[in-house]
């Protein structure tokens, strides 16, 4: 996919433009909404190390704790190293160490090497103090032992914290021991185990998330807050950061989870059958009702009550059947009439859903149509240069027509009982829909009439015409981002922002559509400040010029170049998590 | 592969005081996977005069995973299921260590029928009862001590034979003796 929202287009349009009817062109509060950089990142399996040298480097500067130790505690807080540093200040570095299992020991190094040997009490054996292992904890046993220990412990998957053998001990094994004793005899548990400390990054942290792809594209998403947000991952697909379904604002995560499962479900369509049909009394097979009157008849001959199913003379009046009372009338007719009425109900707003979805798909066929109407036009002796505004005019409709598909999901269960039946009054409920309701008919017609438009053979008019279909465009354009802007704040405000029930929220409106994770590349000879205290990710600003872009590739290359000759010895450069954090700078 | 040698080391270093503790470990078969541990209840407990077999099964990875454990002596205890006599201790799980044993295990199990928890219950009946009608729970537990850890002395059946041959009801001796804890006289009194 191409990426639409390289340049600043879509702020423009007002130069160019005077009078948009009723609207007013003062951009100024839409930048706001998209200025921001951009806060979501793609963490591959080659920026796995790198993405956590920043938050291991933080807590280590901060506590003076060597690299090992800063992955206990980090892990332990699922690297939230706010938070962590948060207990540090509230209760103290002991209070800290102790949850997390971490112990320093200075006196490590100088200790047992009086005796020469040493009873492990675990498999109650003398052995040479050489072939024990003192943990930081002062926990001394024997190596086999250990590695016996790491081994269950990676097979029952707690590699992320290896608790020491002593009981009531809650130390966290050195990793750089694990790892040492592991790559003697069994090599692949050692890789096992290195992997998951690593992916520990992905799996323990609120803010990283695997991307749903399947099959999958082995990237993790980053983002900056763990807020609601919908991102695109660098393989092309876009997601709901928060469930990891499909990108499906302005619904709620819980709306989608709801409308999707209904959508699916086929008892719909069984319902539909029970309402509008019943079986014969005589050949059973299913007949269906047609207007108001009670009794019906099979093409067989037999006519039944419609409210007992009951076989019955042909004698009937509107409100009777000769011979026949069955009196359940009332209830019955309640019921059904209910059923009906919440099936016609979800049709409704299921076939304009629907209706918005398949537009989106055959539009998505108009891209390369309109690429070939731009190549034919750029061929032309013509004095419009310039056809970026159909692109953007497309991407625009695009980004409208998912809106508009997701909102009439959320409005099924906005104005519906299923999910606020005792949030507002029947008149609330009804001035708010009537307020929704307008703005996504604007919205709707708005949309239609840009979609017409693009559909126009441009590539064989006047230069003249080709300007003003490009000044309708570009209004279209402008008017459809603040109805979208408009609906999702309304949605926002007016309609969740009232409720009592806080668990519904939306992924903010972004102009330029679902925001692409950008790669996390870090930029190794950069800034290197004395204090060190952080590594500085290189994130591609918002403004998002190409020189940045491109800048920023080559660095990406030169840093592994680096890496690659720095790292040499293991054969996963990226993943030796033996390379201290300082070389990074060094490098 | 279960350490064979230091299973060995263990079952010679519990059999040297056996007698100061009362806890016993002995092979159920010969090739030392299935093992029988025996406590005695705690002292000033309902368990207390009785005599609990454990089955012991010692997985693959023994030590380093926990030995499984399970009363083979019926048992009424907010912990230990009354059904299967499944255990709820955490040293048999998360939170053993190889540096424990399968006497200090048994120890833990011994020290769990001093102390029940039964906020973390294994039996959902047995814990209801020890929160809301203690005293009903502690002659339970008195009742199944007698009736099945008492193998040697006088079982409860001789018991209810003799009250019947007294010319008490059967169902009703049954149910005064549980409630009084198996005690033959303290029954022949509210019998009276
Ligand atoms: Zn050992
Ligand atoms: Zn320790
Ligand atoms: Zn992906
Ligand atoms: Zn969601
Ligand atoms: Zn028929
Ligand atoms: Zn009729
Ligand atoms: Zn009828």
């Amino acid at each position: 996919m191409d990426d639409y929202a390289t340049s600043d287009d879509d702020y423009h349009y007002s130069d160019q433009d005077d009078s948009v009817d009723g609207f007013d062109n003062d951009d100024q509060d839409i930048p706001l909404l998209s200025s921001k950089a951009p806060s979501t990142q793609v963490i591959t399996k080659e920026s796995l190390l790198a993405a956590q040298k920043e938050d291991l480097r933080r807590v280590m500067d901060m506590l003076s704790v060597r690299e090992q130790h800063a992955r206990t505690l980090l892990i332990y807080h699922r690297w939230d190293v706010e938070k962590l540093f948060q207990v540090y200040v509230d209760k103290g570095k002991a209070y800290l160490f102790a949850e997390a299992g971490v112990s320093v020991d200075e006196s490590r190094e100088s200790g047992s090497s009086v005796r020469s040997s040493v009873l492990c009490e675990i498999c109650i054996e003398d052995v040479p103090s050489d072939e024990a292992t003192k943990m930081d904890c002062g926990h001394c046993f024997c190596n086999g032992c250990w590695t016996e220990h790491f081994i269950v412990k990676i097979n029952e998957g707690q590699s992320k914290r290896i608790r020491c053998m002593a009981h009531k001990c809650n130390s966290i094994c050195d990793e750089a021991v694990v790892r040492t004793l592991l790559s003697r005899q069994h090599p692949d548990m050692a890789e096992k185990y290195e992997r998951f400390l690593l992916e520990s990054y992905i799996e323990d942290n609120k803010r990283v998330k695997w991307c749903p792809s399947t099959p999958h594209c082995g990237n993790a998403i980053r983002v900056e807050d763990d807020e609601l947000c919908e991102v695109e991952c660098s393989c092309g697909l876009q997601f709901c950061f928060s469930c990891l379904s499909e990108a499906h604002s302005p619904c709620s995560c819980l709306m989608w989870e709801l409308w999707a499962k209904k959508c699916k479900d086929e008892s719909e369509t069984v319902n539909w059958i029970t309402v509008h049909t019943k079986p014969c009394p005589k050949c059973h097979k299913p007949v269906e009702k047609n207007g108001g009157c009670n009794l019906v008849s099979c093409i067989c001959g037999q006519a039944f009550c419609w409210l007992c199913g009951g076989a019955t003379g042909r004698e009937h009046t509107w409100s009777s059947i000769a011979g026949h009372s069955c009196g359940r009338y009332k209830e019955q007719e309640k019921t059904a009439e209910r059923a009906k009425r919440d099936l016609y109900r979800y049709m409704h707003y299921h076939n304009r859903y629907k209706a918005h979805t398949d537009s989106f798909k055959l539009e998505s066929k108009l891209k390369e149509t309109i690429q070939g109407k731009i190549a034919i036009s750029e061929e032309k002796d013509s004095t419009v240069r310039d056809y970026s505004w159909v692109n953007n005019g497309l991407s625009r409709l695009f980004r409208s027509r998912r809106v508009l598909s997701y909102s009439y999901a959320f409005a099924f269960y906005m104005f519906g009982d299923e999910l606020f039946k005792d949030e507002m009054s029947e008149a609330q409920r009804e001035i708010k829909q009537n307020l929704f309701e307008d703005q996504q008919q604007q919205l709707e017609a708005n949309v239609e009439k840009l979609s017409k438009i693009l559909e126009e053979p441009f590539e064989t008019f006047s230069d003249d015409k080709v300007m003003e279909i490009r000044m309708q465009i570009i209004n279209l354009s402008t008017i459809i981002d603040k109805l979208c802007h408009k609906m999702y704040e309304c949605i926002e405000n007016d309609l969740l922002g009232s409720l009592h029930l806080g668990i519904h929220s939306i992924a903010p409106y972004k102009s330029k559509g679902i925001e692409r994770a950008s790669e996390l590349s870090v930029c190794w000879n950069n800034k290197v400040n004395n204090t060190g205290v952080t590594a500085e990710l290189d994130r591609p600003s918002g403004s998002g010029s190409s020189e940045d872009n491109s800048g920023c590739s080559s660095r990406k290359r030169a840093r592994k170049e680096g890496l690659g000759g720095g790292g040499g010895g293991s054969d996963g450069g990226f993943f030796d998590l033996n390379l201290p954090a300082e070389f990074v700078d060094r490098n | 592969m279960i350490d064979f040698a230091r299973v060995q080391k263990e079952l010679v270093e519990c059999s040297k005081d056996a007698e100061g503790s009362g806890i016993k470990v002995s092979p159920k078969t010969d090739n030392l996977v299935l093992l029988i541990g025996t406590i005695p209840g705690p002292l000033g407990t309902p368990y207390e005069g009785g005599v609990f077999h454990i089955d012991i099964t010692l997985p693959d990875g023994y030590p380093f995973e926990p030995p499984k454990m399970q009363f083979a002596t019926k048992v009424w205890h907010p912990n230990i299921s009354s059904q299967s006599g499944a255990i709820c201790l955490d040293i048999l799980k998360d939170q053993w260590s190889p540096a424990l044993t399968l006497k200090t295990a048994l120890l833990s199990v011994q020290a769990l029928l001093s102390a029940p928890q039964p906020d973390d219950p294994q039996d959902a009946v047995v814990a209801q009862q020890y929160l809301k009608d203690y005293q009903t729970f502690v002659s339970t537990a008195r009742y199944w001590t007698e009736s099945f850890a008492k193998a040697s002395s006088c079982g409860i059946e001789d018991k209810v034979q003799k009250l019947v041959e007294m010319g008490f009801p059967e169902a009703q001796v049954r149910s005064i003796l549980e409630a009084v804890g198996g005690d033959e006289n303290l029954a022949l009194e509210r019998l009276l």
